[in-house]
């Protein structure tokens, strides 16, 4: 063997000795740990520099292919260029490997736990009165309805006289109704709104007034002297009962779905003649009055829901606002949101509404 | 009401079973509620509506069953009884505007007893206790024919007469429940020769009520004026059997039916003759006539259905409206209808017999567009911001105790400067002390605090929408009602789905909700100036204003105030006059062209008294209106180690840019130097490095 080739086996060596310790990396490895992988890959990127680069011993092996004697240097050529082949395959095998571990390793380390909440300020909720009326005023704008509002305190005129209850009727008597030192009258019903929108709009008008009312009723599991009203007037000329049936059946199926049923039984309001009160088929059971085999909560088992109260306009009333009953007739209707709210989410105190606890108004949305 | 099936069949055929009845009474606006088992037989339980005095006897229902199945009613007159001379001196009348009809009969010699069984059991079916025979009786008679009557123990009348007048001031009475009341003159008082025997309409006095003594029964049977009736059950605070139905209206026309009734019952069950009968009828009814030209028409005017005009006739005249014989336009109410007086009225009794079931579904013909009112739009995105950033709705009650009082500084311009009543108040309230209604709605949010403190949720964002009211200026003028809109804020701030919470609120939290929601429906910008304001802590408090006016306040609330509601954590507080915000005009956008050239930004901290706010350093800068500056930004504001106590440092950030070239470092510098010369002259404000 000439000088030459033992030189060239030395560097094999030598390689060998110093890459003995990448070796494991050259095929699957495991138990490394995400440090001692970029640990590897530094001291793998010195030897590389030291065994492959310009500078490295292989590299100076090749001049010494002028020493070898002619009939040897195809001999000794190839052994070098397998030596330098060896040497870099050993070194890209390794330092691919370990590449695609600590890439592994990283994106590992960087995983999320994606079910972990989003960041965003805790949920404010609105008022379940607030909820309602918004949904109801949106169905009736949408069926060409105006949205009124007016005063909370009120003149007799307005809360009394207009809507043809005269001085000496019993809802008249001030057990019912709050009265200011000066003796204004808080309203007792959002009927007012009637008066002073036909006083504003005249005829044909169609409104609705939701609105906060007063009443001198002692809190209970369903009293508070204080609730909020819905109130709505059509007047045009050739409106007829069928009308109200109709109206009050169209709102109802739209907020609680098709199939919904209203029905109408005669009543007394001094305000409509002929006056009803409307019933609607229970959203829970369908009317059926059973829910899962039991009697049904939000109707009592009667398959009906009572919510308030209609009828034809007064022609009293429409006289009090300049319109011929003659010519012109009306229907209106008037219904508690506390009542259906209470009714609508099964909830039988009627004084959390106005308690403002917080885990109450979170429950709706 | 409590009707028994049984006794409604001695009156009227029924073919009906007791819930086909109930079903068909609801149909025509006698709701029946429940039906009860009662031995052999089923009471109901009628809600009567309060224009429906007739409906409250079992005769009253037998005509609206007669209207509905068609069949005649079975009522006798009781005319047997033996009728002695009229207006004799058994009665006189002084106050005929109260009393429009009173008779009196004489039973001698009666027996007080037990009732029979079949009496006791038509008592207690319709749940009233069985008392003696002639109290049962008077009882019995009011259940079947609704007249209300009372007995008398004649021997116990003062000259065996009765006076019928009003009650003298300070006069008393014990009734029949044991209790002295003093009567006044707005009152009418059934009498003897001296004093009152009875409360007319409401209840008898106990000295000359039935005892087992009794032998010889005045029978009282009447008509009042029914107001007056109401009054006084109100001024009594005593509301009977007998007040219930006189003040909605008995039957006139039915007095002496009533009390040959009783009387004839008297004789039978209890042994007694009947004598002497006064009828003292000063003002003799007359029936109300109502005109309808074409009741047909004006049925399906206001109802859409089509009835049969003899169909029509058939019902009104099974109701007891009667044509008039001589003029086809006209109908006459009966006497025991006080509800019918119109057209509609008849309209009515028609749609309710022909079933509220047989009218149609229709909508009304095409309108026009609907509308909000003006301003909802911007309350319901205002509402929505809030929500958005955490706040519950609070809906707190309009009235409030007085014990807030002057606790909270009102809103500006709500409260007129020189009246002296500021608030208005209630003659008397439900909720024990609360008669004020609301200046403010702080005390209602701040309520709710406490109850959500009771409740260990102590991190709290709350807001609230609504009126406040105060005195008008004017006497006769109504209250003066603002919208106001007031958010309270306090603990720390949450985040959704995290059981810990981020970092503590302050006073920023509360300023920031207040701007975001405001520029959300695009109201004027608010600006922010310390001031003290009384319900809140000096130093940390501010007048808020728009477009120069003042519309509200905002801090944190006072020590004690909190130590009032017992708040041991800071609690920070706003309330704004959304009513003149939303009517100031919105704000308007004008486009600006986009910049061509860089912009350079120098942040310079500024070391500064505390009195030095940051609106003042920016106002110092702007007033200068240098053509250069585009923008002053806030960065950070650092107070503490190395800060003197009153000083605190501010850094801000100043941009610089022009429209026509990329600025030169010496511009910039030249510019900016004399800025901060300037913020030293005037604000004292040193650079700090």
């Amino acid at each position: 063997m000439s000088e030459e080739t033992k030189q060239v086996e030395q560097i094999r060596r030598t390689f060998e000795t110093n890459f003995a310790k990448f070796s494991h990396l050259r095929s699957e490895f495991s138990g490394l740990n995400l440090a001692e992988a970029e640990n590897f890959q530094r001291d793998l990127a010195e030897l590389k520099t030291n065994h492959t680069g310009k500078k490295s011993e292989i590299a100076g092996a090749k001049k010494l292919i002028g020493r070898v004697a002619p009939e040897e240097r195809g001999a000794f050529g190839q052994l070098v260029q397998t030596i330098e082949k060896e040497i870099v395959t050993a070194i890209e095998t390794a330092e691919s490997n370990l590449k695609n571990f600590i890439s592994e390793a990283k994106t590992e380390r960087e995983r999320l736990d994606v079910t972990l909440p989003g960041t965003r300020p805790r949920e404010g909720h609105l008022h379940p009165i607030t909820l309602l009326r918004q949904k109801i005023e949106d169905i009736f704008v949408s069926l060409g309805y105006a949205i009124e509002d007016d005063r909370e305190i009120e003149t007799d005129y307005y809360n009394f006289d207009a809507l043809n209850i005269p001085e000496g009727h019993p809802a008249r008597e001030s057990q019912d109704t709050f009265y200011t030192t000066h003796g204004f009258a808080l309203r007792s019903q959002t009927s007012t709104v009637q008066i002073r929108a036909m006083e504003r709009r005249g005829v044909p008008i169609r409104i609705i007034a939701p609105g906060r009312v007063f009443r001198r009723d002692t809190p209970d599991l369903t009293h508070t002297p204080m609730f909020h009203q819905i109130e709505g007037l059509c007047v045009d000329k050739g409106i007829t009962m069928a009308h109200l049936k109709g109206t009050v059946a169209e709102w109802l199926r739209r907020l609680f779905g098709k199939d919904t049923k209203i029905r109408l039984r005669p009543s007394y309001f001094p305000f409509t003649e002929p006056s009803a009160e409307f019933d609607f088929s229970c959203f829970k059971c369908n009317g059926t009055g059973t829910f899962e085999t039991e009697r049904c909560r939000p109707c009592k088992g009667s398959g009906w829901i009572e919510l308030g109260g209609s009828g034809m306009v007064h022609p009293n009333v429409l006289k009090a606002c300049g319109v011929d009953p003659q010519v012109y007739s009306g229907f209106a209707f008037g219904f508690g949101l506390e009542r259906m709210c209470s009714l609508m989410y099964s909830l039988d105190d009627i004084r959390l509404m106005f308690e403002n606890d917080v885990r109450f108004l979170e429950q709706f949305k | 009401m409590n009707i028994s099936y049984n006794w409604l069949k001695d009156l009227v055929e029924i073919d009906l079973s007791p819930p086909e009845l109930a079903r068909k009474l609801t149909n025509v606006g006698l709701a029946v509620e429940g039906i009860h088992e009662f031995g052999d037989d089923f009471v109901f339980d009628v809600d009567v509506t309060s224009n429906r005095g007739d409906c409250l006897s079992h005769l009253g229902v037998s005509r609206e069953v007669a209207a509905i199945t068609n069949y005649e009613l079975r009522i006798a007159n009781y005319e047997t009884q033996k009728l002695t001379t009229e207006n004799q001196p058994l009665v006189s009348i002084q106050d005929a505007d109260l009393c429009q009809r009173f008779t009196a009969r004489i039973v001698r010699n009666v027996k007080i007893a037990p009732s029979p069984e079949w009496l006791v059991k038509r008592l207690e079916a319709v749940g009233e206790r069985s008392i003696n025979n002639v109290a049962d009786i008077t009882n019995f008679v009011m259940h079947e024919l609704g007249q209300p009557m009372h007995s008398f123990d004649l021997n116990k009348l003062a000259e065996n007469r009765i006076v019928v007048r009003r009650a003298r001031n300070g006069e008393t009475i014990k009734t029949l429940d044991e209790t002295e009341r003093e009567l006044d003159e707005t009152m009418l008082a059934i009498c003897d020769a001296e004093k009152p025997v009875a409360v007319a309409g409401v209840m008898g006095g106990l000295d000359s009520s039935i005892t087992d003594e009794t032998t010889d029964v005045l029978l009282e049977v009447a008509y009042f004026k029914r107001e007056n009736i109401r009054q006084t059950s109100r001024r009594l605070k005593l509301s009977t059997e007998a007040s219930h139905r006189f003040e909605r209206g008995v039957d006139i026309e039915n007095l002496v039916r009533a009390s040959n009734r009783a009387a004839g019952l008297m004789c039978e069950l209890a042994g007694g003759t009947a004598e002497d009968f006064a009828d003292v009828y000063p003002t003799k009814f007359t029936p109300k006539t109502i005109e309808s030209k074409d009741i047909q028409f004006a049925v399906k005017r206001l109802t859409g259905l089509e009835v049969e005009a003899a169909e029509i006739l058939r019902i009104l005249a099974a109701l007891g409206i009667q044509l008039s014989t001589l003029n086809s336009k006209l109908f006459t109410s009966p006497s025991w209808r006080h509800d019918i007086a119109i057209e509609e009225d008849l309209v009515e009794e028609v749609a309710r017999i022909v079933g509220y079931e047989n009218i149609g579904e229709e909508l009304p013909p095409a309108f026009g567009a609907g509308e909000y009112q003006p301003t909802e739009k911007r309350q319901k995105d205002l509402r929505k911001t809030l929500a958005n950033q955490g706040f519950n709705e609070a809906i707190s009650y309009s009235f409030i105790d007085l014990k807030h009082d002057e606790v909270f500084a009102a809103i500006p311009n709500l409260i007129g400067e020189i009246v002296e009543e500021k608030y208005v108040s209630l003659q008397d309230s439900i909720i024990e002390g609360a008669i004020r209604m609301r200046p403010s709605l702080l005390s209602g949010l701040l309520d709710a605090v406490r109850t959500n403190f009771n409740h260990q949720r102590r991190d709290i964002k709350l807001f609230e929408l609504g009126k406040v009211f105060a005195a008008s200026v004017k006497e006769d003028d109504l209250p003066g009602e603002r919208e106001l809109l007031a958010i309270v804020v306090s603990g720390n701030e949450r985040l959704e789905g995290r059981a810990m919470p981020s970092r503590e609120l302050d006073f920023f939290d509360a300023k920031g909700a207040l701007e975001t929601a405001t520029t959300a429906i695009n109201a004027p910008r608010l600006e922010f100036a310390a001031k003290d304001v009384k319900h809140l802590r000096k130093g940390q408090s501010a007048e808020i204003s728009a477009n120069g006016k003042a519309v509200g306040t905002i801090g944190r609330l006072s020590d004690e105030i909190a130590q009032n509601y017992k708040f041991k954590q800071p609690v920070f507080v706003a309330e704004v006059d959304l009513q003149t915000l939303l009517g100031e005009k919105q704000q308007t956008v004008l486009y600006q062209p986009l910049p061509v050239y860089p912009s350079v930004g120098r942040d310079v901290s500024l070391l500064v008294k505390r009195g030095v706010s940051f609106a003042e350093i920016k106002k110092a800068i702007e007033n200068e209106n240098f053509e250069l500056l585009k923008k002053i930004e806030f960065v950070d504001v650092y107070e503490g180690k190395g800060i003197a106590d009153d000083e605190r440092s501010m850094t801000i950030r100043l941009e610089y840019r022009s429209n026509e070239r990329t600025l030169l470092e010496e511009e910039v510098e030249t510019v900016h130097t004399r800025i901060l010369q300037n913020l030293e002259t005037d604000l004292g404000a040193k650079q700090r490095f």
